[in-house]
């Protein structure tokens, strides 16, 4: 299979699962806590499609966000959405994929049982605490919050992000068993 | 999918996409450069003024400003709160400023207009092997595949649903990727086939 082609149509549909995954509602803690499924896919992304076509996944799917398209949970777009103090979160996000698809790709993944525990590992790295620290910088430098009190607000989501983190080592596996020539990590 | 995009004709509409992009993009530097509060009122007013000035095109957006005044007012509070009553009008009216610029331009732009100003931008990474004229044809499968899978994942559901009684939440996620990835296989086949690359 020609792998130009492969790229476009993985890049394309991974920013649709995202897509996706934003039309689905959320899910609220009983603290109250919500939380999306759309970060979700920013670990699917990085762990299934490696680093370079998780980047490219991200960004065109934040290309379309920006061009006006609601593709948000919640039914938001639209440019205006780089410039709340959640921006942060979503600039992470391509990043994270990055460093997610990177990590995946570095560690073993021969079985489905060491793709599942890789996952998990590089979700927490790329997909928790590198879309956290971007969240973080954004909240302090748009919302003008402390340091410590943006870190404070963003750790109230970490539970659900761990979380996200087993489901994605758990989509990982199955995927794993299911598709067992599929190369994670790229 | 629709867009946020307004088909109630306003002033705005008339003037071209690389335009407004370039004008906020100054906007958005310009108030974050500056913490002068006669700036920030001077452009906050302005932005108000031509944001109200489109009318009933704004309509699309009522959910999404009335989550911008529940977080300018959550902002302005935890700045009283902290005793920085300055920092909070500084950063909620940063806050105005940029959005409501970023909803008109949305509102009054096709995509299509913002895709070629976009397209046109990244033009100088042909020099580094990429392609950015793939970029609408990536936006058009995107859009095919979200309505696709979005069904996929309903039908995936429902099936759920008449097996156990029980909605299939997180439980469908792994099927789902599965179906995605064999058709990501198909359409990469088809690409191939047809455009030989």
């Amino acid at each position: 299979m020609n792998t130009s082609s492969l790229s476009i149509a993985l890049v394309s549909l991974f920013a649709a699962l995202i897509a996706v995954l934003g039309l689905i509602p959320k899910i609220d803690l009983p603290l109250g806590v919500p939380i999306t499924m759309q970060t979700l896919g920013v670990m699917l992304a990085g762990c299934l499609l490696g680093p370079k076509r998780a980047l490219q996944a991200l960004a065109l799917f934040l290309a379309a966000v920006a061009i006006g398209l609601p593709l948000l949970s919640g039914g938001r777009g639209g440019i205006g959405m780089f410039f709340a103090p959640t921006s942060g979160y979503l600039i992470g996000w391509p990043v994270g994929a990055l460093v997610v698809g990177w990590i995946m790709h570095t560690l073993p993944s021969a079985t489905p049982r060491t793709a599942a525990i890789s996952a998990f590992i590089a979700s927490v790295i790329g997909g928790l605490l590198v879309v956290h620290v971007f969240g973080v910088i954004g909240l302090v430098n748009i919302a003008n919050l402390p340091w410590e009190k943006a870190i404070m607000g963003t750790l109230v989501f970490v539970p659900g992000d761990l979380i996200k983190c087993a489901l994605c080592a758990t989509v990982v596996h199955t995927i794993a068993r299911g598709l067992p020539d599929w190369r994670f990590g790229g | 999918m629709g867009s946020l995009y307004s088909d109630h004709p306003t002033w705005l509409h008339g003037l071209p996409a690389g335009l407004k992009l370039l004008v906020l993009a100054l906007l958005g530097t310009g108030v974050f450069a500056t913490q002068d509060l006669t700036v920030l009122f001077t452009c906050t007013g302005a932005c108000v003024l031509t944001f109200a000035s489109l009318g009933r095109a704004t309509k699309p957006t009522q959910p999404l400003l009335i989550g911008l005044l529940i977080t300018s007012v959550l902002i302005g509070l935890f700045h009283l709160y902290m005793q920085q009553p300055w920092l909070g009008v500084v950063s909620v009216l940063r806050l105005l400023c940029t959005t409501l610029m970023g909803l008109a331009l949305t509102l009054t732009t096709r995509y299509t207009d913002l895709l070629a100003v976009l397209e046109w931008l990244l033009s100088p990474l042909r020099f580094f092997g990429a392609h950015p004229e793939r970029l609408s044809l990536q936006v058009a499968l995107m859009l095919r595949f979200t309505e696709h899978f979005f069904v996929v994942w309903r039908r995936l559901d429902d099936a759920h649903r008449l097996r156990t009684g029980k909605t299939g939440g997180f439980k469908i996620l792994a099927p789902l990727t599965i179906h995605m990835l064999v058709a990501a296989r198909r359409v990469a086949d088809t690409l191939h086939v047809r455009f030989q690359r």
